[in-house]
């Protein structure tokens, strides 16, 4: 497992993907974060908390997942993978964990860039900054959100294998989906794998009204390990099943 | 055990039976010709031994062993399949780095392979920019990555120009002198013909011939009777009773490896009167043909 472990991180650091991806979800968090502590008259430690909280590193993570997986049938690399880890199941594991590690690091990077631009911001504008505590603890929420978004796309990839499909399919659930639901049933969607058990593990507020509570941060690690399992185990019948020709 | 057996082996896609009841062996230190035409079964035959599609009966093993239960199944098997790709961002030496550390090979077996198939300065580009020979060069060098027992290869010639078709002879003849057992899947008999010691004959999924060149095809321009009897059922019984192989053609019949006069010896002890009898060349192509029945068959 070790061996095909870092043979994934090799892969990943020897494209121009994940450094793209990067590259842009820094830039498009920055550019929230940025313009949120400049433009804004009031601004609470709470407000600022919740605002290095909501980036984009979840979204961006998941779309890493989904394309280094579909990206095996897109590229049509998927037989030269299985033929030298035969084991189909071992080869989904080591890439689901690749890329959980893949979006702690990117989240790393993008989190602590964006609180030291948000805090110098603040500061310079005499606005309360976020306790040293507080960062910490939005800190791991967010590696901790990485790390299984980073995994549920791949879960996600393997089952849909058409990268497209995949894309615009995540990008659906996260953007038009789950925000109705958190209108129309909120009760639902905090279970949601894209923004619903996220805000919860992050305890953020994202969508819907203030009487809606989101999910406690253990209950949603464990509903985000649950969607996991679930593609998982879907994913891996069908990659295990299915002949490839 | 030899190092590849198909035993049986059967692949049935909905209603298409690819391959059917296909038995061979293939030996270490001979280059063996796995032929047939488009669409006789060699691909699946191929990707069924290497684990890739579910054989519905039968089996296909290494060793004994199935593909998926070697352990380290790249030093002791490396193969070259037709749709080989290779992400278009992705350096040839990064490519093959990926491969080491997954076979747990050391990293100065990259730098070897690339140089045995000549992409040294070619190592450190983009593979999407890469030629098809250049392509099938880096396949062959993920291939013998792991100094692997048997190398398959599954039409390598497929989209070679004239050098590199040369080129592709001298490494099969190279791998098999250096002890390796190669399995080499091609549709067009004259671009292997030069490099195999034995082949494989399928046609529709089925076994056809298996043995030497020469036993299965006979040699290049080798001798062939042709004869017509008055009864020529008569005739192949009898010479098929004497142990000769006869094919069927318009009204003749065909001996491969049997003389005119051998032949007329067999009719005359079975009583058939004979109305024409001649001796023939043919060549591995017409022998090839007439072996898998496929008219369309370059």
């Amino acid at each position: 497992m070790t061996s095909l472990l870092r043979a994934e991180l090799l892969k990943l650091r020897t494209t121009r993907t994940f450094v793209a991806l990067v590259g842009v979800t820094l830039a498009l968090s920055l550019l929230v974060v940025v313009l949120s502590t400049l433009l804004s008259n009031a601004f609470a430690p709470g407000d600022a908390q919740d605002l290095f909280s909501a980036d984009f590193t979840g979204l961006f993570i998941m779309l890493l997942g989904v394309i280094g997986m579909a990206g095996e049938w897109r590229h049509r690399t998927i037989t030269g993978t299985v033929l030298a880890a035969p084991d189909r199941l071992r080869l989904m594991t080591a890439k689901m964990l690749a890329y959980a590690a893949a979006g702690v690091v990117l989240s790393l990077i993008v989190t602590v860039t964006i609180m030291l631009v948000g805090t110098i911001i603040l500061s310079s504008r005499d606005f309360d900054t976020v306790a040293f505590s507080d960062l910490l603890d939005v800190l791991w929420r967010n590696l901790l959100v990485a790390a299984l978004v980073g995994a549920l796309g791949v879960g996600i990839g393997a089952l849909v294998r058409n990268q497209v499909v995949a894309i615009i399919g995540v990008l659906i659930l996260g953007f038009v989906v789950e925000p109705a639901l958190f209108g129309l049933a909120p009760d639902v969607a905090k279970y949601g794998p894209t923004q619903g058990a996220p805000a919860g593990i992050q305890d953020i507020q994202f969508f819907g009204d203030e009487g809606t509570d989101t999910l406690a941060p253990g209950v949603a690690t464990l509903v985000m390990l649950g969607w996991i399992a679930l593609f998982f185990a879907a994913a891996g019948v069908r990659l295990r099943s299915r002949d490839l020709v | 055990m030899a190092p590849v057996e198909v035993r049986d082996l059967s692949k049935r896609f909905g209603s298409v039976l690819a391959v059917s009841n296909l038995s061979f062996d293939i030996q270490a230190g001979r280059v063996t010709g796995f032929l047939g035409p488009n669409g006789a079964g060699k691909s699946t035959t191929l990707r069924a031994l290497l684990g890739l599609v579910r054989p519905t009966a039968g089996t296909a093993t290494f060793g004994g062993k199935r593909y998926e239960e070697l352990d380290r199944p790249s030093t002791k098997v490396g193969a070259v399949l037709e749709d080989a790709s290779f992400h278009p961002g992705r350096t040839a030496r990064n490519h093959l780095r990926v491969l080491a550390v997954t076979g747990e090979h050391p990293f100065d077996r990259v730098d070897t392979v690339l140089a045995d198939v000549g992409l040294t300065e070619a190592a450190d580009r983009r593979v999407g920019g890469y030629s098809m020979g250049m392509r099938q060069r880096l396949g062959i060098a993920a291939a013998l990555l792991g100094d692997p027992e048997v190398l398959i290869l599954d039409e390598p010639t497929n989209g070679l120009d004239p050098p590199g078709i040369v080129w592709m002879r001298d490494l099969l003849r190279a791998q098999s002198a250096h002890g390796r057992a190669v399995l080499v899947s091609s549709h067009l008999l004259a671009e292997v013909a030069q490099s195999v010691d034995d082949v494989v004959v399928v046609s529709r999924g089925e076994l056809r011939g298996h043995g030497t060149l020469e036993s299965v095809l006979g040699g290049d321009e080798g001798l062939v009777t042709a004869v017509r009897a008055q009864d020529n059922t008569r005739l192949a019984r009898a010479l098929e009773a004497a142990g000769h192989r006869v094919q069927p053609s318009g009204g003749a019949l065909l001996v491969p490896g049997v003389s005119p006069e051998e032949v007329g010896v067999v009719a005359g002890d079975a009583g058939v009167y004979l109305a024409a009898l001649a001796p023939q060349t043919r060549s591995l192509e017409q022998a090839f043909l007439a072996l898998t029945g496929d008219a369309t068959a370059p």
